[in-house]
């Protein structure tokens, strides 16, 4: 699965390579709120949290789940 | 105590010249048939220098449950961390811990993480390592049972820049737990007799989740997909397709939609009810390890003050609201869950 993931993102990259690059002057949408961090820090916390002591799956956020005894 | 590097380093804070940041105070609810949770909880994030940003947040939870004979029971957790640009900006690392404690239950979690940004900051490439430890302790009728849970985290991350109005991202995470991993509370009943509650040792997960999210120019409106793809080593599989919508109102107002939809296989020992005459080695009904769906519906409004003619610090002054209902097929039934928050830009 490591090797598929490597493999994948490997793959964004050099099919993404050729795309036209979007300079800094371009990216004032991709700057907005909403784009960059629609849901802050305490509410992905929460939602992580609530989901793990509900759900038998847990990750794909890059954050580590648990830490209490609801899991 | 872990909160005691994080306090120095706020407090030297104040010596630091003109800087920015968020304090962000929020209270949660959770509520389905047996179980409540009430968390308020504080977040401060703040710029160190022209390349450093310090976070911390600190919370409690309370939480009332009648599922395994009625129980109250607040957890205190605190965490914090540190990241750094380097190299021009492109260069990114930090780490983090967060400390969990409740009266039967203490966990402590360390993450290290690195970001890159390549092709002009069009692509981004970063990865995590994490490592946590969990100890437990309970009475169980005449008995004490204790146990401890190793966690190891390996995370890599990508996201691309297609066009000025579209962004694209993978994550894959691999987590390795390896201790005790079922509830020390819970029992089974099989062929007559009450039996605790036993899950495997190990457990290997693996999710990979991709997302796209796209800036559609004609309504100020933000479109977000994500889907995760979860596996794991006591089989169950699962998807996670989540779709939010977030209208912008004039960089003032925010409001989204959300619908977020879950199903997963079980796991390979989980049973709702044992035959007669059968004795599981890993007896176990917990509702999560079992095979169910479950389906998300939320909104949430997020104002900042300016929508109301405010300036400068109360201007940039956002209130938050947050309702979720969530329908689940599992014994927990469905459930609804509430946010109100407040975050405060800070001057220093």
């Amino acid at each position: 699965m490591l090797r598929f993931c490597v493999v994948a993102v490997a793959t964004l990259y050099l099919a993404t390579a050729g795309c036209a690059v979007v300079r800094p002057h371009e990216r004032q949408n991709l700057a907005r709120r909403s784009m960059t961090e629609d849901r802050d820090a305490g509410q992905r916390r929460f939602s992580q949290h609530q989901t793990g002591s509900r759900e038998g799956a847990d990750g794909g956020t890059g954050e580590p789940g648990g830490g209490c005894g609801c899991n | 105590m872990q909160l005691r590097p994080a306090l120095v380093a706020l407090l030297a804070l104040a010596g630091v010249a003109h800087a920015d940041g968020e304090l962000t105070v929020r209270g949660a609810y959770y509520k389905e048939k047996a179980t409540r949770v009430t968390q308020p909880m504080i977040d401060v994030r703040l710029d160190v220098g022209e390349h450093g940003t310090v976070d911390g947040h600190m919370l409690a939870d309370a939480i009332t449950s009648a599922s395994v004979g009625a129980f109250q029971e607040t957890r205190i957790e605190a965490g914090g961390g540190y990241s750094h640009i380097f190299m021009d900006e492109t260069l990114t690392l930090g780490a983090d811990f967060r400390y969990s404690s409740e009266p039967d239950y203490k966990s402590t979690f360390g993450v290290v993480r690195g970001a890159k940004e390549l092709a002009d900051r069009n692509f981004t490439i970063g990865g995590a390592l994490a490592g946590g430890l969990d100890k437990m302790s309970g009475i169980v009728g005449m008995n004490v049972r204790t146990g401890e849970l190793k966690t190891g985290l390996a995370s890599i991350n990508a996201s691309q820049i297609l066009s000025p109005n579209l962004v694209v991202g993978v994550t894959f995470d691999l987590i390795a737990m390896r201790g005790e991993q079922a509830n020390l509370y819970r029992s089974v009943i099989a062929n007559g007799m009450e039996l605790p509650e036993e899950a495997p040792d190990y457990r290997r997960r693996q999710a990979i989740a991709g997302s796209v999210k796209y800036w559609l120019i004609p309504t100020s409106t933000t479109l977000i997909g994500t889907y995760r793809y979860y596996f794991d080593t006591w089989d169950i599989a699962a998807h996670t397709p989540e779709l939010r919508a977030i209208q912008d109102v004039d960089d003032v107002a925010w409001f989204t939609a959300r619908y977020r939809y879950h199903t997963q296989r079980k796991a390979f020992f989980f049973e709702d009810r044992y035959p007669d005459g059968v004795i599981p080695e890993l007896p176990s009904d917990d509702q999560k390890l079992s095979k169910f769906q479950s389906h998300t519906m939320g909104a949430q409004l997020e104002v900042a003050g300016e929508a109301f003619g405010f300036t400068d610090r109360l201007g940039a002054t956002r209130a938050q609201i947050v309702i979720e209902y969530i329908v689940q097929s599992t014994a927990f039934g469905n459930a609804v869950v509430a946010h109100a928050a407040l975050t405060v830009p800070i001057e220093y």
